[in-house]
């Protein structure tokens, strides 16, 4: 039992390592010269995250930029305009610190937010020392507003029923609101839920200023769409509209990293979802057949084939044959043999073909390896075959695996190792993991499997083995 | 004359046959821009398949003999290493190695230790294999045995799998190579391979017809080169 809990936790604690490994692969393949696919996270760190950037230091940054002037205070006000309700409870009490010209900078800078929160008109706010009046009142009666409860509260009553008033109130917080509005997009299942989430997508299309709509006839897999589309805009831009402050920093280091948003993308169920919007799960669901097909068949037939190959070598005395054998077996392995098969072979038989390579080089590599294994000297094949399975098992998973992706690939078969290599080259980092981690998941199974056949054998006489 | 060749012959002979390849290939590439491209493919893969091999025996055969015979953080090691690496089809590896250096030789040195460590665990499972035999042997006993005993008695019983694997770089080189192309997961300003010529959506079926012989040739060759002693 301790030993079985030690292996799955070595098995777990490898699938980490490994994800990790796959991540920095397919990071490192992404940032390579002339790459046209690049990934919507690929503005964040690999791994780690030294400086997170929150809603906070995000504003105080534009503040400062847009005090400063100059061309850097273009983008600034650009980015205050879009940070929004948000950037309000540190760049409004911050005005106090600016000298007199820089506080009505800052001040006309957040006239995009009093529009699109619907407090006031451009024209209002036309100059800076009315924009600036503004919105000093505007904090002093409107400060009370942006506290998490109360939004919080404002968004449960729209969620439940849809009422102007309700929406007009959390506009008028406008991206504070953001973290509230898409807990409460929650689960959508019933013609209910649908018409929560069309609620709340009015309120959250318009202060995100985003083309996402919700028609009235949308039914409940519409719904769905849309939620994710949130979710993942969410997972992208979260951290702009949050406070990093005290665990929260401590964990963005590694959560606002590109390995952070995958996982957590991961743990929201179904793997993630494809560059085409699918689930990355079925994805796997659907290669999986054909590779597992591939796999077992190969090993199943290859593997006794590889044995009865060394021994009807071992016990053929004439020179010639085992010569023959030999070079056979050589020859056959060398994986290339599947563009032979490829030039006969029509379309329809890409399957068996693809079979026959599979199970074919296993057999000839196995019994190459017999053949010159030490053990197979003195004791029967079968013998050999079981002592060795250690070291096989180590080495035949990514020699199998690696045969299995080009006979995918060259017969076009839907499998996971084709699925796997068409989304590293597409940049698909999501598709990348979920088909590259089912088959480390399959590597490291055979090769456990193999490790707990040799223990079991060692029991045994192996020289009684026929 | 029925006794076999001595490991120098053996190797002389084979050195001589690959330069002859190269050699013939070279004269004959002006002829048409198929065997061009044959020749080329074929210096590549003579020199990465040796550079590999180089490289894989100089990291197997440390690497193998400690994690059998030296302490066991070594041996740890190895197999967290081996099962990273192969818990991967190598062939992904490949292609980010490809894509992520800047020349063929660093390329070739990255596959080549990618080799090596595959080749050290089978080492090391034969020397443990061997020792678990052999009543007299002391287990980890490295360090407390004489050197020279090791290397002649231990190793030299032991290298058989990690020839077998030798002989098999150059075909697994062309492998990962042809599905590195076939995926489109080929630098583009790549040296020009025989993957092309296997790999290639709609490959020339002379020069493929001639290169996948090679390859063939190629690791027949070498299996016949890495013939441990004793064995037939």
């Amino acid at each position: 039992m301790r030993a079985a809990i030690r292996r799955l936790f070595g098995i777990a604690l490898t699938l980490i390592a490994v994800s990790v490994g796959m991540f920095w692969a397919s990071a490192s393949y992404a940032r390579r010269a002339g790459n046209e696919h690049v990934s919507p996270f690929a503005a964040f760190p690999v791994f780690f995250n030294p400086h997170p950037s929150g809603v906070r230091d995000l504003a105080l940054n534009a503040v400062q930029a847009i005090a400063h002037g100059g061309l850097p205070a273009v983008a600034a006000r650009l980015s205050l305009a879009r940070l929004g309700g948000a950037a309000l409870p540190y760049v409004l009490p911050a005005l106090d610190s600016l000298d007199p010209r820089s506080r009505e900078r800052v001040a006309l800078a957040l006239t995009p937010v009093a529009v699109r929160m619907e407090v006031a008109s451009s024209e209002e706010l036309a100059d800076g020392a009315q924009a600036l009046l503004f919105w000093t009142r505007f904090w002093q009666d409107r400060a009370i507003d942006f506290r998490v409860a109360s939004v919080r509260h404002l968004t449960t009553r729209l969620a439940e029923r849809s009422i102007a008033l309700r929406r007009e109130d959390l506009i008028h917080v406008d991206t504070f609101a953001l973290p509230t509005l898409i807990d409460a997009l929650g689960r959508v299942e019933t013609p209910d839920d649908v018409a929560r989430v069309r609620r709340l997508n009015s309120v959250l299309a318009h202060i995100t200023e985003l083309p996402v709509a919700c028609p009235p006839d949308a039914s409940v897999a519409d719904a769905q769409r849309l939620v994710e589309v949130w979710r993942d805009f969410w997972d992208l831009h979260g951290s702009e509209y949050t406070a990093l402050d005290g665990p929260r920093r401590l964990a963005a280091t590694f959560v606002e990293t590109q390995y952070g948003k995958w996982l957590a993308a991961v743990l929201r169920g179904g793997l993630g979802r494809t560059q085409s919007g699918q689930r990355a799960l079925d994805l796997v669901e659907q290669g999986l057949t054909t590779t597992s097909f591939l796999l077992f068949v190969g090993l199943g037939v290859g593997f006794p084939l590889g044995v009865v190959w060394t021994r009807f070598e071992r016990r053929s005395h004439r020179l010639p044959t085992r010569v023959v054998s030999a070079i056979a077996g050589t020859a056959l392995a060398a994986i290339p043999c599947a563009t032979f098969v490829r030039m006969c072979a029509g379309p329809s038989a890409g399957l068996v073909s693809a079979i026959l390579i599979v199970t074919i080089t296993t057999a000839a590599w196995v019994s190459r390896h017999l053949a010159r294994s030490t053990m197979s000297q003195s004791v029967s094949p079968i013998a050999a075959a079981f002592s060795v399975s250690a070291p096989l098992g180590a080495t035949y998973p990514p020699f199998v695996l690696s045969a299995i992706v080009l006979v995918e690939l060259i017969f076009q078969l839907p499998g996971l190792g084709r699925t796997a290599a068409l989304s590293l080259a597409a940049g698909d980092v999501n598709a990348w993991m979920a088909a590259s981690l089912s088959l480390a998941s399959a590597s490291l199974l055979l090769r456990h499997a193999a490790d707990l056949i040799r223990p079991l054998t060692a029991q045994g006489d192996l020289a009684s083995l026929p | 004359m029925n006794e076999p060749l001595s490991a120098k012959r053996r190797l002389a002979l084979a050195a001589a046959g690959a330069a002859l390849l190269v050699v013939l290939a070279t004269v004959l590439a002006p002829l048409s821009p198929q065997l061009r491209a044959y020749s080329r493919g074929l210096v590549f893969a003579v020199l990465a398949g040796l550079s590999i091999m180089a490289v894989a025996f100089l990291v197997a055969l440390p690497l193998g003999a400690l994690a059998a015979s030296g302490p066991r953080v070594i041996d740890w090691v190895l197999r967290f290493a081996c099962d990273m690496v192969g818990s991967l089809p190598t062939v992904f590896v490949a292609a980010v190695f490809w894509a992520g250096t800047s020349s063929s030789t660093s390329f070739v040195c990255g596959l080549g230790v990618l080799r090596g460590l595959e080749q050290a665990w089978l080492l090391r499972c034969e020397i443990v294999r061997l020792e678990a035999e052999d009543p007299d042997a002391v287990p980890r006993g490295l360090g407390r045995t004489p050197l020279v005993a090791f290397l002649r008695r231990r190793m030299s019983a032991a290298l058989g799998p990690l020839f077998v694997s030798a002989s098999f770089s150059v075909a697994w080189l062309t492998a990962l190579d042809a599905a590195v192309t076939q995926a489109g997961l080929r630098p583009p300003n790549a040296f020009a391979t025989w993957g092309v010529l296997l790999g290639a959506p709609d490959p020339s079926p002379f020069a493929a017809l001639l290169a996948a012989g090679s390859v063939a040739w190629l690791t027949v060759a070498l299996h016949a080169l890495f013939r441990p002693p004793g064995v037939a």
